[in-house]
């Protein structure tokens, strides 16, 4: 474990230089919450802070110049929110990740929130091209009074002949510990030919081809704020697989869907509930910059 | 003294007896009353027959016995202290999103530990034992298996297989029951599943730390949407 706060200049891998480093630190500064280190370097850059209601929220959209992930690709993102600060995170647009020939993309992500400290992050999809392999690590340390919000959305890739899962391999693993504890391991794991059973069976996708989640953190969740949620969502999950159930300590929300449209109201109607009980914010509105 | 020539007499080894009692899929660890999400798939009609069932129970075998179940048995066989048995029980249980499936973990993994210390007692299955009753552990029947497979000697492949093809077996069983199918279906789907059982053994042997807990989403959700099921015969 390292210590509480980003470091101003992380320290650069000798070995394998990196395709792209974000590091960012979140507190308060008054009555606002602001970056108050932040560090780039390669394909990973940061946008101006905004703030997109009257509480202290601040957002920041993560975006790649680059335009995507290809193979032998190594991405470091570490985020850090301070107690009693809040952060939004975004993306400028999909994740996309390219061919990675005898090789595959990676993106390693190092979370840590501290005492009341609140992290929603609610990327764009990942869109995974013909031939790719992506691993994608997260691992989230925080304090029990913390608030974790992580979205997420995997659609079927894309492939010059326009067949669905063209793709190799997607793995999202999410590691999850409160007071030290492990308390989440979410481990996602997609190889549509060479997978452990048929990517359109009963154990995959059946049919459907693309795949939700929304994982919550946060003390306050407990088996009647699950049942007024899935009251809230059941009637928007009309053409989902819809699921949710009560974590130790959390909420998870999973949703299987034909395209990214219903699952995206799914997750969005999760996450305006919970900001809105919780916070007293409007529906999340994410202008693109 | 004459030398008295002995009679050579094969003995089969000393963990047989223990191991099959502890296969035994009538063992009363409670698994008759867990679907594991096949429920599910039963009420979606996604399961009505003989087909069906094989098909799913091969798929179970793949994702959820190789990479949580097989996995942490292997890793409570390996461990060294009682810390590193703490820790895969750890780990088993925060990758059980579900909660029934946790809840089924806690459950099974109580009444595994009691039968297993009487069964096969040791100061490994006591340490577990005395960790779940304070509440540091869980409790997992394949966190417990591991660890008294590894005090009665079992080699390791021969442990993986049997956990896979009792729990195989009691799922087949509450097919036979629940969809139902009949006795002899049930003995064609549990052939079936040998050639998948072995392939998942090999499989567990060879998994990198990153690999624990994997699972497949439209598995997840038919073991959520069990919570919500209003005819149940199961408990997950």
């Amino acid at each position: 474990m390292t210590g509480a706060s980003a470091p101003e200049v992380p320290v650069r891998r000798a070995a394998v230089e990196l395709a792209g480093t974000l590091a960012l630190t979140v507190g308060v500064r008054g009555d606002r919450c602001i970056a108050t280190s932040q560090y780039h370097q390669g394909a990973l850059r940061i946008l101006r802070p905004h703030y997109l209601d009257d509480t202290s929220q601040v957002c920041y959209v993560v975006v790649n110049p680059g335009g995507g992930y290809v193979g032998g690709d190594e991405y470091e993102i570490d985020i850090t929110v301070e107690t009693g600060a809040r952060l939004l995170l975004t993306t400028q647009s999909a994740t996309k990740v390219y061919r990675t020939p005898a090789t595959r993309a990676e993106q390693r992500t190092h979370i840590r929130l501290g005492p009341n400290a609140s992290l929603e992050s609610v990327p764009d999809p990942l869109i995974a091209y013909r031939g790719a392999t992506y691993r994608q690590a997260t691992v989230i340390e925080m304090h029990g009074s913390a608030s974790l919000v992580m979205a997420e959305i995997v659609t079927p890739g894309w492939s010059p002949d326009g067949a669905l899962f063209g793709y190799d391999e997607i793995r999202l693993r999410n590691e999850i510990s409160v007071d030290g504890r492990l308390a989440v391991l979410d481990n996602l794991l997609i190889r549509p030919l060479t997978g452990a059973a048929p990517i359109d069976g009963m154990a995959f996708l059946e049919d459907y081809t693309h795949v939700g989640s929304l994982l919550v953190m946060d003390a306050r969740v407990d088996a009647a704020l699950l049942n007024e949620l899935h009251e809230e969502l059941l009637p928007l999950a009309g053409g989902c697989n819809l699921g949710m159930s009560l974590l130790d300590g959390g909420l998870a929300i999973r949703a299987l869907s034909h395209a990214t449209e219903p699952l995206d109201a799914v997750i969005r109607a999760g996450i305006d509930f919970l900001r809105c009980r919780w916070h007293g914010q409007p529906r999340l509105n994410l202008r693109k910059y | 003294m004459p030398n008295t020539p002995t009679e050579r007499v094969n003995e089969p080894p000393s963990y047989l007896l223990p191991l099959l009692q502890l296969s035994d899929s009538a063992l009363p660890t409670g698994g008759f009353s867990h679907s594991f999400g096949m429920e599910t798939f039963l009420e979606r009609g996604l399961i009505d027959g003989e087909a069906g069932f094989a098909s799913w129970l091969s798929q179970f075998v793949g994702i959820q016995l190789t990479y949580s179940d097989g996995f942490a048995l292997r890793l409570a066989y390996e461990a060294s202290s009682v810390d590193d048995i703490a820790r895969v029980d750890r780990m088993i249980a925060a990758a059980a999103l579900p909660r029934e499936v946790r809840e089924a973990g806690t459950k099974m993994g109580a009444r595994m530990l009691a039968i297993a210390g009487t069964v096969a007692p040791g100061a490994r299955l006591a340490g577990y034992a005395a960790d779940v009753g304070s509440g540091r552990c869980a409790g997992h029947p394949a966190v417990a298996f591991g660890v008294a497979g590894r005090q009665l000697g079992v080699p390791l492949e021969e442990l993986l297989a049997s956990y896979l093809f009792t729990a195989v077996t009691s799922l087949t069983q509450n097919a036979i029951r629940a969809i139902p199918i009949g006795q002899d279906a049930g003995q064609r789907v549990l052939l079936g599943t040998h050639p998948r059982i072995m392939d998942a053994v090999r499989r567990i042997q060879a998994l990198d730390a990153d690999d624990f807990g994997i699972t497949a989403p439209g598995l997840e959700i038919a073991q959520m949407r069990h919570e919500r099921q209003r005819v149940r015969m199961f408990m997950s």
